[in-house]
């Protein structure tokens, strides 16, 4: 899995988009216009592009030039691929100044969510906030999410070091790991899911106090992730849910889409998915565990309800400490 | 022998919460859940401490110490929540059903082994 380079630590989400352009003509200017926008370029080889999009990344969108492989044929066979295998990504087509939209093959024609001219980069501008960035996430909810994960997982495995990286959204729909956690979130101004994901070797060299198990029983791995998992969500709720119930008119749900085959989740909306990864290395350096968090506020998101609870409706109790009545 | 009941659907918080104990000498005994641990409660007249999770399938914690005052009307045990709830309407309802103390996850044996021990003698 390639991890998207660590930035600076921000609270405003970036995304990693895959950025298929040939020669060096708009390279500056697309490298330029990712800076602006909170996008990471990627780029990859075309003779690799398959197996790059095969492999379990983590992708807000495809920027597309319709001379990619030489010739606009080349492009949309291109896009054919990526229709196949990710349909779920966002790809925007950058064009020549004059261009066409009925030069596009047909069955090509909603492929795209953007095409825009080389020299109007307004264009993509709109597209990637409209496509990849379409939901607000408040910076005090991204900010408290990484701190409260981070002081979890830093408790918890005192010998191992936590790195976190920027956080970043996502259009792909592809589970990291084999293993994979999944808790409601539910309040007036959310309803949705956390999941946490890794991958079971690496979950499993994970130490748990007191554990019978030696590493070999699955189970294991699969009731430390559920711990850590209910431990964020607490925290979560703990800090910016509280009594904040959901209002009955979104008590609505929507099924859950899993393929196991292609390791693909999909919970009904083409919305991006907030994310985090957390890296935790052993002392030793020997042993590295990457855990992928991810959210998806797929039945109702209202960011502008949104609120941190203050120190007075969270409650006073330190974490561990015997609070008695 | 006086005991201590260690409620949760977490295997690793049982291993966790109960290794913690027989490490300091104290016996346990293990639950999975409300139901399971209202069970076992019953059975067990050593049991002195029961330590309970809240959120748990089958039977909730806070729904598993309502009953252990009315159904079993057994007041004398020790009731403490181990939870990652800390909403003060939660321990409010749990200050209501005869819970004497409340810990918000994650375990820190260190830290309640005395009271704990005191519980129990």
């Amino acid at each position: 899995m390639n991890a998207v380079t660590p930035l600076v630590h921000s609270d405003k989400p970036v995304s990693k988009v895959l950025v298929l352009h040939e020669g060096r003509k708009h390279a500056a200017a697309i490298k330029a216009f990712c800076a602006a926008n909170d996008l990471v370029p990627h780029k990859v080889r075309s003779d690799a592009l398959l197996p790059f999009l095969a492999a379990n990344i983590d992708l807000g969108g495809i920027l597309l030039a319709d001379d990619y492989g030489g010739s606009p044929s080349a492009a949309w066979r291109t896009a054919r691929a990526i229709r196949t295998l990710r349909p779920e990504l966002p790809i925007f087509l950058r064009r020549g100044p004059d261009f066409r939209v009925d030069d596009v093959p047909a069955d090509l024609r909603h492929a795209f969510c953007a095409i825009y001219a080389a020299d109007d980069m307004g264009v993509l501008r709109q597209a990637v906030s409209d496509y990849i960035f379409s939901l607000v996430y408040p910076n005090a909810l991204v900010r408290g999410i990484s701190e409260i994960s981070e002081a979890i997982l830093a408790e918890r495995f005192s010998d191992w070091h936590v790195r976190w990286d920027t956080p970043f959204v996502v259009h792909d729909r592809v589970i990291f790991g084999e293993v994979l956690s999944l808790i409601q979130l539910e309040s007036a101004w959310c309803r949705g899911y956390m999941m946490l994901q890794a991958e079971e070797a690496a979950l499993l060299s994970l130490p748990v106090e007191g554990a019978s198990n030696d590493g070999s029983d699955f189970r294991g791995g699969n009731s430390l992730l559920s711990e850590l998992t209910n431990l964020i969500w607490g925290s979560f709720k703990n800090r910016f849910i509280g009594t904040a119930v959901a209002s009955p008119a979104h008590q609505v749900q929507v099924p859950l889409i899993v393929n196991l085959d292609h390791r693909y989740m999909s919970f009904g909306t083409r919305d991006p998915q907030l994310c985090f990864r957390y890296t935790l290395t052993r002392a030793d350096g020997e042993r590295r565990v990457t855990l992928l968090q991810r959210f998806v506020f797929n039945i109702n998101w209202l960011p502008e309800q949104f609120r941190e609870l203050t120190q007075a409706e969270i409650g006073t109790a330190d974490a561990g400490a015997l609070e008695l009545f | 022998m006086a005991r201590i009941l260690v409620v949760d659907d977490s295997s690793t918080v049982r291993d966790e919460v109960a290794g913690f104990l027989k490490t300091n000498g104290i016996d346990v005994a293990i639950a999975v859940d409300g139901k399971d641990g209202l069970a076992k409660l019953q059975a067990d007249p050593g049991i002195k401490l029961v330590i309970a999770d809240i959120n748990m399938p089958n039977m909730d914690g806070l729904t598993m110490v309502e009953k252990i005052r009315s159904d079993l009307g057994n007041h004398a045990v020790n009731l403490i929540m181990l939870t990652t709830e800390s909403s003060p309407q939660m321990k409010e309802r749990g200050k209501a059903a005869g819970v004497k103390g409340w810990i918000v996850k994650p375990f820190k044996g260190a830290a309640v082994l005395e009271a704990f021990k005191k519980m129990v003698a």
